[in-house]
């Protein structure tokens, strides 16, 4: 069963046919995460780095930004039963226009906060592909936890 | 034949424009044309009456009454809505197809120009300016030329890509160079052919180069500014992706810092709701 991940959405599945996709990150970054022994998936695509700049919209839809969405994907999946220590992580998304006034750096900045919130949370990134200025899309597959990302205009690899 | 004949001779594949949005369009342009003669060139099409009378209804209005006639919808939701909503359904007939050279599936490209008009609507409220049909309209045509050129660009994919990723051209630079003209020049000609006036043309044409013209330069500023903000959230993104160059005098010239730039997002992000409304009876 497809799951489709929306933008600024999140979802955790733990149904073993289950696969989690979510299309069209550009600036925006996709976090997949996958316990292998409960077998439990979760997928979030979030558009903004900080959720100061806006505090009744991350009420209203915490997986519009990493400091609202990370935790909630993470408390999410615990509810199903997966456990951190297990948690593998891998990460998409990120892109950037050729910018050199630094207006538009968006992809950059989602990048540097989803880092500074697994540092703090020790969270390590098990594979990722990041940056550049392309379109990605992202999914998660159970129960075998295989990520995929497929780049537009290029083919899908494993990641 | 050359291949910049044989492109611009494939313009003529191009869908037929959708009667309502021309005759819309040239209400907008009669400053004595009123409400009501948008009222007069829809009733009598059933299915956009009962549309527009169903995206009233819907939460994204959020109007806490039933609507159900045309003229209530004009006072609950006003002029500009209204025409927006039309142009955002119409024009879902010029951007049907699947663009396979950029790598779009049908439907992508309309979705990226409704969220470049919506944008439109968002950044001129910033700016403290009124919300400007034409600007919608211009927003909402700007990627036509995609229609055309995806097949050539398609064939001649892998040499676009090697100058893109040398990382000295974007993708639009990348175009011209292989293909002898490029998407935003091919749409500017498509437009001036469906006889749009010089606010619509020059915006669809420099698009991606906002300093290469002295015509309308203020709308073609703002319709850059709404494409570089609709293909930073990827929303109907493609092949192409964010190979595009910034330009942040833009920005300066707003006095528009990074924040607003993730205001617009957030703003975008609401309003989206409208496609999936539009989208919901197809």
């Amino acid at each position: 069963m497809k799951i489709i991940v929306g933008i600024a959405d999140m979802q955790v599945a733990d149904n073993p046919g289950a696969s989690l996709i979510t299309y069209s990150l550009g600036s925006c970054i996709g976090i997949t995460i996958y316990d292998p022994v409960a077998k439990i998936a979760g997928l979030l695509h979030y558009m903004l780095p900080d959720s100061q700049i806006d505090r009744q919209k991350a009420q209203e839809n915490p997986s519009m930004f990493a400091d609202t969405g990370i935790p909630l994907l993470f408390r999410e999946a615990y509810e199903l039963g997966a456990e951190k220590r297990r948690m593998q992580v891998k990460v998409a998304g990120g892109a950037q226009i050729l910018d050199e006034s630094g207006f538009f750096n968006i992809g950059k900045r989602n990048y540097m906060a989803l880092r500074k919130i697994f540092w703090a949370n020790n969270v390590l990134i098990h594979a990722e592909d990041v940056g550049g200025n392309v379109n990605r899309t992202l999914s998660v597959e159970l129960p075998s936890g295989k990520v995929s990302v497929k780049t537009s205009g290029d083919g899908i690899r494993e990641l | 034949m050359s291949l910049v004949e044989n492109i611009l001779q494939s313009v003529s594949e191009l869908p037929p424009f959708p009667v309502v949005i021309q005759r819309a369009l040239q209400l907008i342009d009669d400053p004595r044309s009123s409400a009501q003669d948008v009222v007069d060139v829809i009733q009598y099409d059933q299915s956009i009456t009962l549309d527009v009378l169903r995206l009233c209804n819907s939460a994204y209005f959020g109007l806490g009454r039933t609507v159900d006639s045309l003229r209530e919808a004009l006072v609950m939701i006003g002029f500009n809505q209204l025409l927006e909503i039309i142009l955002s359904r119409e024009s879902v007939k010029l951007y049907g197809r699947a663009c396979k050279g950029y790598d779009l599936d049908e439907g992508d490209l309309w979705r990226h120009s409704v969220a470049c008009a919506l944008l439109s609507r968002i950044i001129a409220k910033r700016l403290n300016r009124d919300a400007s049909p034409a600007h919608f309209t211009a927003a909402l045509l700007h990627d036509m030329g995609k229609m055309v050129l995806s097949k050539f660009v398609e064939d001649y994919f892998e040499e676009i890509r090697s100058f893109t990723q040398k990382g000295s051209l974007s993708f639009v630079e990348a175009e011209r160079e292989v293909l002898g003209i490029d998407h935003a020049e091919l749409g500017g000609r498509i437009t001036e052919l469906w006889r749009f006036p010089c606010s619509i043309v020059s915006p669809v044409r420099y698009h991606h180069a906002p300093f290469s013209t002295q015509e309308n330069q203020d709308v073609v500023q703002l319709i850059y500014l709404c494409d570089t903000v609709a293909l930073m959230t990827g929303i109907g993104g493609g092949a192409d992706g964010l190979s595009y160059h910034a330009h942040g005098e833009v920005m300066k010239q707003y006095n528009l810092r990074e924040k607003d730039i993730e205001r617009f997002i957030i703003l975008l992000e609401d309003r989206f709701q409208l496609v999936d409304e539009i989208l919901n009876r197809r």
